[in-house]
């Protein structure tokens, strides 16, 4: 057995902090941050799921949530700022435009046709825009996934 | 107000020619001036009391741009529109001197700045005199001048492609016409995707 029970334990227990404490970035780009800053807000409460900092620079942030329409100017710029965040890190796209383009998926010439092109997106909140309960859902989705991730094992035990 | 200021521009500016448009039916009044003298026209408005540029917009017609200046007289309670009409030029490529020319009037309205930067980035229109003549919403290595009709949209910005074939469904174009042929009463689809034109629809039904 290469996986000790110790292992596993500290890997929840990590788990466990990294996942009540993630902190997106202050950032976004139409619409749907109006909803992420109405789930920021006191009647969602974003914090509950400790989620709630968000922090003004990207080397500080965990979690970056693309909100909005994602044009070929922008795109440049949101590679570097999720180049410039801390492993590990994260990102949820939010809405129609960041998964698929949206309403600009036929004639967009100048909207990147999802985030994904550019950056890796661990969860999808469909929506125009998704409504703040959504986007919860959304982080709850993550929350599960940062749970169930084995990061020490990844790191130090090459042939687990 | 229209033919008064007319009169007025037609012996303030000389070779101004200003013709009054009134629409038949529905919409605004508008003065059309000669492109060339646009500078000596808007400096004599400005004299006339027009002391706020609103906007400055621009129509692409098939064999011409039309340009529209939106002013507004705020201590008499006017608007006019005043509009020039320029050839379309090339807009193909980044060249600004084969774009179609007009003098810039930042001169008379600092508004105009931002204005006219936004027209030369949208429609590609050479304003000649701007401080500034850069693009504005569109990054500076932007091909072309999206808002005009024979815009062709690039098929890589930098290393991205603007329209991955993975992600478009070609499915999906047709999803409102075929709604309609399925249902048979076209005013129950509510899917305005496309045109509502019956013709349409039989070509749909053809092409399955």
């Amino acid at each position: 057995m290469q996986d000790s029970v110790v292992m596993m334990k500290v890997d929840d227990f990590l788990n466990w902090g990294r996942k009540n404490s993630l902190w997106p970035m202050t950032f976004g780009l139409a619409c749907c941050a109006i909803e992420m800053m109405a789930t920021g807000g006191a009647k969602y409460d974003l914090e509950r799921f400790g989620c709630g900092a968000f922090m003004a620079t990207p080397r500080r942030a965990d979690l970056m949530i693309v909100a909005g329409t994602v044009t070929l100017k922008m795109a440049t710029r949101i590679k570097t700022l999720f180049e410039q965040m801390p492993e590990p890190r994260y990102v949820i796209s939010m809405g129609s435009c960041a998964n698929k383009g949206g309403p600009y998926w036929q004639h967009g010439y100048h909207v990147l046709k999802g985030v994904d092109e550019v950056v890796p997106v661990d969860v999808y909140v469909p929506g125009c825009p998704p409504r703040p309960e959504a986007l919860i859902e959304g982080i709850m989705t993550l929350q599960k996934k940062i749970a169930n991730e084995r990061l020490l094992r990844d790191k130090w035990v090459k042939h687990a | 107000m229209h033919n008064e200021l007319s009169s007025k521009l037609a012996s303030l500016v000389s070779g101004s020619n200003p013709v009054v448009n009134t629409p038949a039916t529905v919409g605004d009044s508008s003065i059309t001036v000669e492109a060339a003298t646009i500078l000596e026209v808007c400096k004599a408005l400005k004299s006339e009391g027009f002391n706020v540029c609103q906007c400055i917009t621009a129509t692409d017609y098939a064999d011409r741009i039309e340009l529209t200046y939106i002013l507004a007289d705020f201590t008499k309670n006017l608007e006019i529109l005043v509009k020039a009409n320029l050839g379309r030029g090339d807009g193909n490529g980044n060249n600004k001197e084969t774009l179609p020319k007009i003098n810039s009037v930042v001169s008379v309205w600092n508004a105009a700045n931002f204005l006219e930067r936004e027209c030369y980035d949208m429609m590609g229109i050479n304003f000649v005199g701007h401080p500034d003549l850069r693009r504005i919403l569109t990054p500076d290595d932007w091909q072309g001048y999206p808002l005009r009709r024979d815009y062709i949209v690039q098929e890589k910005y930098l290393d991205m492609v603007v329209n991955p074939a993975h992600k478009i469904n070609s499915a999906d174009h047709m999803f409102g016409k075929n709604l309609k042929v399925e249902i048979g009463d076209p005013k129950k689809v509510s899917a305005s995707w496309k045109s509502n034109d019956a013709d349409e629809i039989e070509d749909a039904k053809d092409g399955e």
